[in-house]
């Protein structure tokens, strides 16, 4: 009987089939934002020039394309707006549940609400309301052929979880 | 060229659901169906081809898949030949690009065809591959590839915000299902109860199993011509493309650009802009496919498209206004609840549907149909597409 896979991809990675960003600065100039996030920070880009925050950081503005731009913290803290949990049809990158929030940074944050998924959550415990904060974690790695070695991308990402009350 | 006007003159579709069939396949089976319906018309009069497909190049391995459509088809393209991606709006993006070309005078006759094979060999990447359909980098590691949660999230908004309630979505599939138990070409040929929808497998509360339109398997193809050659092609009524509108603001959820989210300013931009160009106003729409990827989304749609006041699409729906008889009936052949949803083909799907309504030949005819509308949102609501269809020109 013939093998059910292809034995010459067997241990390969390919960027197609892959959730996470390819974070590493050979493939990225943003790769600032996940070094931050290793120590903690939320962080984003502002313009030097015209004084425009954007959420995602980015290499120019979006207002006046200027590429003079500086890292600024975010709220690492909101509230839930919205929760949400789904049990049916989850990636195989999650267990059920799969519980998101759509989480109010304050009025004074210039990137009001983000989407994130919650982690270290209980089901059926997260509120409306509740507080909740950044979570950084790991997230598997992947190789980068440069000239004469393979380098192994250590990656992080982030999330929400509870304020502990 | 000036003064030329486009026709959308006839469509066909291969049966869609879990097909045991390739892309190919289901476009050549969709193509047959298309000539059928334009009887004289040969593959090589046809001097564009606009395919639309997202997927292809990721579930079934082929990049740059347009050259290999009009080959399988027998076509010789001398005009366009490319393919088109723009998710859930691919094929109402065709339809507007034709629109563009055969006025300008580039094109005389675009063939759109759209198809998607959504079910790979392995189940795991159905679901996995909806990743990609986002903003990657950042919404996709956050869980709303599949659309479910966003949509929860949307349906919990709306209840809040307009007082919507668990019945009134439950009703807009019980009325789509009901539509499409007489299409043959559809997902599913079955009627719903309302107990069957509000007791059904919960997939993200409020929204049940029959709240979300299914992955589907699925082709649908269209004829676009200038009115001249629409006249050679076809003795029956034309159906002309009179305007519409693509709009988007936005891609990460965190710049959605609503004050909740329940509030799409956005698809109130692009109607504004696709009532203008076609020069007709909401109450004008005698027949509308909206983009029912879930229950809430057909309600939130009647809203910002006009057919009833903001925050009032739940009794809008739950009055009838949606059915045959009503003020807009809206997915008349089923709609992606029960039809499904092959990204690509969905547009032209609605497309054709608006074209059989507006030549008396629909399954639920609407009496005296002469203005039409379809309607796609994109991925997670980033981008809104309309076309609007008419008995005369909008010139």
């Amino acid at each position: 009987m013939a093998k059910a896979w292809i034995p010459f991809l067997e241990g390969r990675y390919s960027p197609t089939l892959d959730v996470w960003p390819i974070e590493a600065k050979e493939f990225n100039r943003i790769h600032e934002f996940y070094e931050n996030l290793r120590e903690g920070k939320f962080t984003t880009t502002k313009c030097k020039k015209c004084g425009r925050v954007a959420y995602p950081p980015r290499v120019i503005c979006p207002e006046c394309y200027s590429d003079d731009l500086e890292w600024i913290e975010l709220p690492t803290k909101g509230k839930a707006a919205v929760v949400v949990e789904k049990w049916g049809g989850v990636p195989i990158c999650y267990k059920p549940p799969l519980i998101d929030a759509w989480i109010d940074l304050g009025e004074d944050s210039p990137v009001r609400h983000i989407l994130s998924r919650m982690v270290n959550c209980p089901t059926e415990t997260l509120k409306e309301g509740d507080e909740v904060q950044l979570a950084v974690f790991d997230v598997p790695a992947h190789p980068i052929e440069l000239k004469r070695e393979t380098k192994i991308a250590e990656r992080v990402f982030f999330a929400f979880e509870p304020v502990k009350k | 060229m000036a003064g030329r006007n486009a026709c959308i003159v006839g469509g066909g579709m291969c049966k869609w659901g879990v097909r045991e069939a390739s892309y190919i396949d289901m476009v050549q089976e969709a193509a047959k169906e298309c000539l059928g319906d334009i009887p004289g018309l040969k593959p090589t009069s046809i001097d564009g081809l606009l395919f639309a497909s997202t997927f292809v190049g990721r579930r079934s391995a082929q990049a740059n898949t347009a050259p290999v459509v009009a080959e399988r088809l027998g076509l010789k393209p001398t005009s366009i030949c490319a393919r088109v991606d723009v998710l859930c709006a691919g094929g109402s993006t065709g339809i507007l690009l034709a629109k563009g070309l055969v006025e300008s005078g580039m094109s005389d006759i675009v063939m759109v065809a759209g198809c998607e094979k959504l079910y790979t060999p392995e189940r795991w990447q159905v679901q996995y591959d909806e990743i990609a359909a986002i903003d990657h980098d950042w919404d996709g590691p956050q869980g709303i590839g599949p659309p479910p949660l966003w949509f929860a999230m949307i349906a919990k908004e709306h209840m809040k915000h307009y007082g919507t309630k668990r019945e009134q979505l439950g009703m807009v599939s019980v009325i789509n299902y009901d539509y499409g138990y007489e299409n043959p070409k559809g997902h599913f040929q079955r009627k719903l109860t309302m107990e069957d929808v509000l007791n059904a497998t919960e997939i993200a509360a409020p929204l049940g199993l029959y709240d979300c339109c299914p992955l589907t398997d699925g082709s649908a193809v269209a004829i676009i011509a200038s009115e001249e050659k629409a006249r050679e092609l076809s003795d029956r009524p034309l159906v002309y493309i009179r305007g519409g509108a693509q709009l988007s603001v936005h891609s990460i959820s965190a710049n959605w650009p609503g004050e909740h989210l329940g509030d799409w300013p956005h698809l109130r931009m692009a109607a504004k802009k696709a009532y203008e160009n076609a020069k007709i106003s909401p109450n004008e729409v005698d027949v509308a496919q909206v983009h029912d990827c879930f229950s809430i989304s057909e309600i939130v749609e009647v809203e910002e498209l006009g057919f009833c006041k903001k925050g009032e699409g739940g009794p809008f729906v739950d009055s009838g206004q949606t059915k045959l008889g009503g003020a807009t009936p809206t997915n008349t052949d089923g709609g992606l609840l029960s039809c499904g949803h092959p990204f690509g083909a969905t547009g032209i799907r609605q497309g054709i549907e608006i074209l059989k309504q507006l030549q008396g030949r629909a399954i639920h005819q609407v009496d005296k149909a002469a203005i039409g509308l379809t309607h796609n949102l994109s991925g997670s609501n980033v981008e809104h597409t309309i076309v609007i269809y008419g008995r005369e020109p909008g010139k």
